[in-house]
């Protein structure tokens, strides 16, 4: 009878006959179950009680049978705990096998490294399930007292046709690579488990750790159908400690993708998915999504261009900009700037470089309309790129801000553009009126750091912004640094931004508003950390990255004033009763951030008196 | 609406048989426009409590005067008249009050309420009127509303 390659170990139905081809593959030293041979020569009278056991190995199995016995009787308080919650595994009708494998289970032989490979719910990558049962490790060093007990830390069995099959083991294990991975590194515990915000001075402290220990088991489940799970008891020693070994996990990852170390990049991110399974709530998540664009990286797989998810994109952007207030700070911020440099001025003219759907229009369109002296004529640019389905996506959102436009009695112009890069335009094209007659204002929300990818783009756009020669300049982008030249460091970053802005969406009750914005947001990072050259766009930059970037180019920052701040720090309160969010003023541009990490920043910019 | 004809003969309680033979009877309900002022003169949830009076008044108190003077009540100098057919045009004051001015006052301090708030809410209003505009085309049924984060209750973390 062949055997597919899933098939578990330890425990099959008897047959007797056994062709014992086709093991399972193992790399390392094992203890290999002794699979019953042409059996005969069963001993009739154990037999008669359902024993099964040859003769010859009687005296065998009496010997076994007292050590456990012994064994039994000396371990410690909690140490067989697993035994209690397990459900049948082996069968104790074999009894030969059936000794070694307690025995072992029990009192494991030290260094027993079988380096199995977890199934990794993210990839579907189908490697052969190692099945190894022998291989438990207990932690802190063969102490048996650390063995917890299974409810809270047990991994189940993923469910799933891809990567689960029935009767199949489920292992993980720590990396081959160091010998002493039976002994738990004591690792410093964070004091919040489910935000990775602080977890970050062990990350950096450990950072090239490669293989910290992860204790787990095997399951194995004896044919079970309907519930096809098995809870084994998984010996680790805290969730709280798994949350660090999780950022550990991360970073190494990183590091052997950096050293271009493939294999070893490959294993830990199986495993960072295994971890991160475990975890509950923003560091899963952020996990997940980091070690989903690890995978893409180490396996080379481009994720879906950027042009072509565009309408996708709006829509996820509009979830994001409901959930939280992120977006509405920025466009708030960026509205109260543009609406003090229209003071007095009768004909404006606003050319938006992220038009999207328009929503941070109707809030100044509001403002001007209700402005001493009344609106002014209104003029609206916008340019997006192209929609895939080849529909005007642009022209209908003027005409909904037309609709608006009218009801509240200003008059108003609109003209949209299709580019693909905002490195493709010129100021010819926009059809400007003198300066005399019409004050222009630009407005880039997130779209900049895009252009820092091909070399030249930003340059080109900051002179076509010159040309234009507005009055106010109103930029906003992340606050954090993902445009370094070395990949680690761009990984670190990046791992800490995002984990302060899950964590900020925790609070945010669950909806499907919900689930988009951080959609939205593991699209970012799978661009970050999967994409090279000119489709990694998302390359955020500081603000003082920007501001030196702006000032070598002829602009002077122009400080928003204490109302931006007023209404942004309002916003905030009546959001979620300001828990957590912070504004702060850094040189005239507004902050936003989550508890002290700044996250977003706008800032507005002027062409300086010599241009 | 008994009430009010109860605490006036209340109030003049020795001079009761002179009001009910000297004096015609005086209901409220047939003088709308004194109703309007009455209510005008509420705070808000006196103003809910007496739309869910009667049919009458529940009407008379979707006078949207009533709740303009609510919602500026404690904002001075009075803002301008531009902004009542900018309002109305969103959807007029008491829709302006319930979704934005109600729940911004409940998460703010009282004694901040001032044209800054005000601000705020109208343009949340807005940006609500705007997104109305776009039903149907978004994933999922309902329409996005950037105003959902003042509705639902909220998880203090």
């Amino acid at each position: 009878m062949k055997r597919d390659l899933h098939q578990y170990q330890g425990r099959l139905p008897n047959h007797g006959t056994s062709s014992s081809s086709s093991l399972p593959v193992s790399k390392d030293k094992m203890m290999m179950v002794k699979e019953e041979e042409d059996g005969g020569n069963m001993d009739e009278l154990l037999a008669v009680l359902g024993y099964k056991v040859r003769s010859s190995e009687m005296a065998e199995v009496a010997l076994k049978l007292e050590q456990l016995e012994t064994m039994m009787g000396n371990v410690q308080e909690d140490g067989l705990s697993q035994l209690a919650t397990d459900t049948v595994h082996y069968n104790p009708s074999e009894l030969y096998s059936w000794l070694d494998n307690m025995l072992t289970e029990l009192n494991p032989p030290p260094g027993a490294a079988a380096s199995n490979v977890c199934l990794d719910p993210i990839l579907t990558s189908p490697e052969i399930v190692n099945n190894n049962n022998n291989s438990f490790l207990t932690a802190a060093g063969g102490d048996s007292s650390r063995i917890i007990p299974a409810s809270d830390y047990d991994l189940k069995v993923i469910p799933g046709n891809a990567i689960y099959q029935q009767r199949s083991q489920f292992a993980i294990d720590s990396s081959s690579s160091s010998s002493n991975n039976n002994q738990n590194k004591r690792l410093k515990s964070c004091s919040s488990p489910d935000s990775m915000v602080t977890s970050t001075s062990t990350a950096t402290q450990i950072g090239g750790v490669i293989g910290t220990t992860v204790m787990t088991t095997t399951t194995t489940t004896k044919a079970a159908p309907a519930t096809a799970e098995s809870t084994r008891s998984v010996i680790l020693v805290d969730s709280q400690d798994n949350g660090v070994r999780l950022v550990h996990a991360l970073m190494a990852c990183a590091e052997a993708v950096q050293q271009n170390n493939l294999t070893i990049a490959e294993a830990l991110v199986k495993q960072i998915g295994c971890l991160a399974v475990s975890q509950a709530g923003a560091m899963r998540k952020v996990a997940t999504y980091f070690a989903e664009a690890l995978a893409r990286r180490i396996y080379r797989l481009s994720p879906p261009q950027n042009q072509i998810d565009h309408s996708l994109s709006d829509t996820l952007q509009m979830h994001f900009y409901e959930t939280c207030p992120y977006l509405k700070f920025a466009h708030f911020t960026a509205n109260q700037a543009i609406l003090e440099a229209f003071q007095g001025k009768k004909r404006v003219h606003v050319i938006d470089f992220s038009m999207n759907q328009g929503l941070q229009w109707p809030a100044l369109m509001q403002a001007l309309a209700l402005r001493e002296g009344g609106p002014p004529i209104f003029r609206l640019t916008g340019i997006g790129p192209p929609a895939p389905d080849n529909s005007d996506q642009l022209h209908e959102v003027g005409c909904k801000l037309a609709q608006l436009a009218e009801a509240i009695h200003v008059e108003f112009e609109y003209r949209g553009f299709v580019a693909n890069s905002l490195a493709d335009l010129d100021a010819s094209m926009l059809e400007l009126r003198p300066s005399e007659i019409e004050s222009v204002a630009v407005n880039s929300v997130f779209e900049l750091h895009k252009l820092l990818g091909r070399p030249g783009g930003i340059e080109k756009v900051l002179g076509v912004v010159k040309q234009i020669k507005p009055v106010i300049f109103t930029v906003v982008e992340q606050e954090s640094n993902h445009n370094g030249p070395v990949f680690l460091d761009r990984f670190t970053e990046s791992l800490h931004y995002y984990s302060t802005l899950f964590d900020s969406l925790e609070g945010v009750p669950s909806s499907q508003d919900k689930v988009m914005s951080e959609v939205y947001l593991g699209k970012q990072i799978c661009n970050l950390v999967a994409c090279e050259g000119p489709d990694r766009v998302e390359r955020h930059e500081t603000l003082s990255q920007w501001g030196s970037r702006f000032g070598s180019s002829g602009f002077v920052p122009a400080h928003l004033g204490s109302n931006a701040f007023k209404q942004a720090s309002m916003l905030l309160s009546v959001f979620n009763s300001g828990q957590g969010y912070r504004v702060e003023e850094n040189n005239g541009c507004l902050m936003l951030g989550w508890h002290t990490r700044p996250l977003i920043t706008t800032s507005a910019w002027k062409l300086s008196a010599a241009h | 609406m008994s009430e009010k004809r109860i605490g006036m003969i209340e109030k003049s309680n020795n001079k009761r048989q002179r009001v009910t033979q000297d004096r015609p009877e005086f209901s409220i309900n047939d003088h709308h426009d004194v109703l309007v002022e009455i209510l005008r003169r509420l705070d808000g949830p006196s103003l809910c409590s007496a739309a869910c009076v009667c049919r009458l008044w529940s009407a008379v108190a979707r006078n949207d005067s009533i709740w303009e003077e609510l919602c500026f009540q404690q904002v001075s100098p009075r803002p301008s008249l531009s902004l009542r057919s900018v309002v109305s045009a969103l959807g007029g004051y008491r829709c302006l009050y319930f979704l934005c001015i109600r729940p911004v006052l409940a998460r703010l301090p009282k004694l901040l309420w001032t044209r800054d708030q005000l601000q705020l809410s109208l343009s949340l209003y807005c940006v609500h009127y705007y997104e109305r505009l776009y039903v149907g085309a978004w994933i999922g049924d309902a329409p996005p509303s950037s105003l959902m984060f003042l509705r639902k209750p909220v998880n203090v973390v």
